[in-house]
């Protein structure tokens, strides 16, 4: 039986590595803020980190799966960004195949992807995160950016039987998990902000959203994670199903941490065991 | 509008370096040749850099922003947020009102 060592969770904006290297004027915010997860983090001592990330059509174009677990041995990103410092992620295949085939005997028709790249999504948070950890990553993608979607229902379900694999099988391994996204985003598409190519077009949700993770009723904001809020949310805004997701393994409970970047729409956030 | 050609594109665009290249050099030339192929419309379009006419006609908004990103057909990513809010000033108007 694995023992479930956290749940975190963080942007992957694809500039804040640069920025921060380049004296940006959040520098400063941006890595105090991934410091705070990434501490309790390491703090957690993981053997692996089970990602819950949402391609953004680079992996996944031409087809589409709607969960798909990488069961490769490794793989190399950021494949869209080369202004992220590259970096090999060695997988934990055994448990990736474990979670693959339990999640298909349990249900879940969920692909499985045997070679691949890792895109800013997940390269970046594992830059500010575990810079220089050897864990063992399964990253675990959820479709939000091309629809339909999958529901809240059914990634935080998928979250729950993950928890269960983890929980039955799983070696002796110590997994935290992590969920990679923003909460209402709109990238180059008509709900941007002035003077931008970005945009928050829904702050009140981002409200929303904190104030629900902040009282640990995940119940709730499942229940008004609906298809239609997330659309509102911004093209990006689907990512919340990978916090969802992440949740459904986790006992329901306030976080330890919970800062949000109101003008980005997200939030970094930790839940140790 | 084949939409997925267009998506496609702007999908290569990120990944493809020598695309990229040909669309610097040669940008109408090398959108003849796409593959799949793009409408004489679509052509059109991406050569005058006009995302927000392409958005409205169903290409993602997301991979329309890589062309500005890279610098393609005149736009950078500015230009391609002036343009998309330019196209969807009245929806933008009706939702947002004087936050528009």
């Amino acid at each position: 039986m694995a023992e479930i060592v956290g749940g975190f969770g963080v942007p992957h904006v694809p500039h804040f590595p640069s920025w921060v290297v380049d004296g940006h004027p959040l520098a400063s915010e941006i890595s105090r803020l991934y410091d705070e997860v990434g501490t309790r983090l390491r703090e957690a001592e993981p053997d692996t980190l089970v990602v819950f990330t949402s391609d953004h059509y680079n992996e996944f174009f031409e087809t589409v799966p709607i969960f798909c677990v990488a069961v490769a041995e490794s793989a190399e990103g950021a494949s869209d960004y080369d202004t992220i410092p590259h970096r090999w992620v060695r997988f934990d295949a055994q448990l990736a195949r474990e979670l693959h085939a339990g999640l298909v005997r349990a249900g879940f028709d969920v692909s499985m992807s045997r070679e691949l790249a890792l895109d800013h999504t997940v390269i970046g948070p594992l830059h500010f995160l575990v810079p220089d950890l050897d864990v063992a990553v399964v990253p675990v993608f959820v479709s939000a950016f091309l629809r339909p979607i999958p529901s809240a229902q059914r990634c935080f379900a998928l979250g729950r039987a993950i928890r269960e694999l983890l929980e039955r099988d799983g070696g002796d391994r110590r997994v935290a998990l992590l969920a990679s996204g923003s909460f209402s985003l709109e990238i180059g598409g008509p709900w941007i902000d002035e003077g931008s190519h970005t945009g928050v077009p829904e702050p009140a949700w981002v409200e929303r959203v904190l104030e629900l993770l902040r009282a640990g009723d995940v119940d709730t904001l499942v229940a008004e994670s609906t298809d239609d809020q997330l659309a509102l949310a911004g093209n990006a805004g689907g990512e919340l199903l990978d916090w969802i997701a992440m949740l459904g393994a986790l006992d329901p409970r306030p976080p330890a941490f919970l800062e949000s970047q109101p003008a980005f729409g997200h939030a970094y956030a930790a839940w140790p065991a | 509008m084949s939409i997925y050609a267009v998506d496609k594109l702007c999908r290569r665009v990120v990944h493809d370096a020598e695309l990229r290249q040909s669309l610097e050099r040669s940008p109408e030339a090398t959108l003849r040749a796409a593959e799949p192929a793009l409408s004489d419309e679509e052509v059109r379009l991406l050569l005058a850099g006009d995302v927000g006419r392409l958005s409205r006609l169903g290409a993602n908004s997301f991979l329309l922003h890589q062309l500005g990103r890279f610098g393609l057909f005149g736009l950078d990513l500015p230009t391609h947020g002036e343009r998309m809010r330019a196209e969807y000033a009245e929806e933008r108007n009706a939702r947002w009102g004087e936050r528009a």
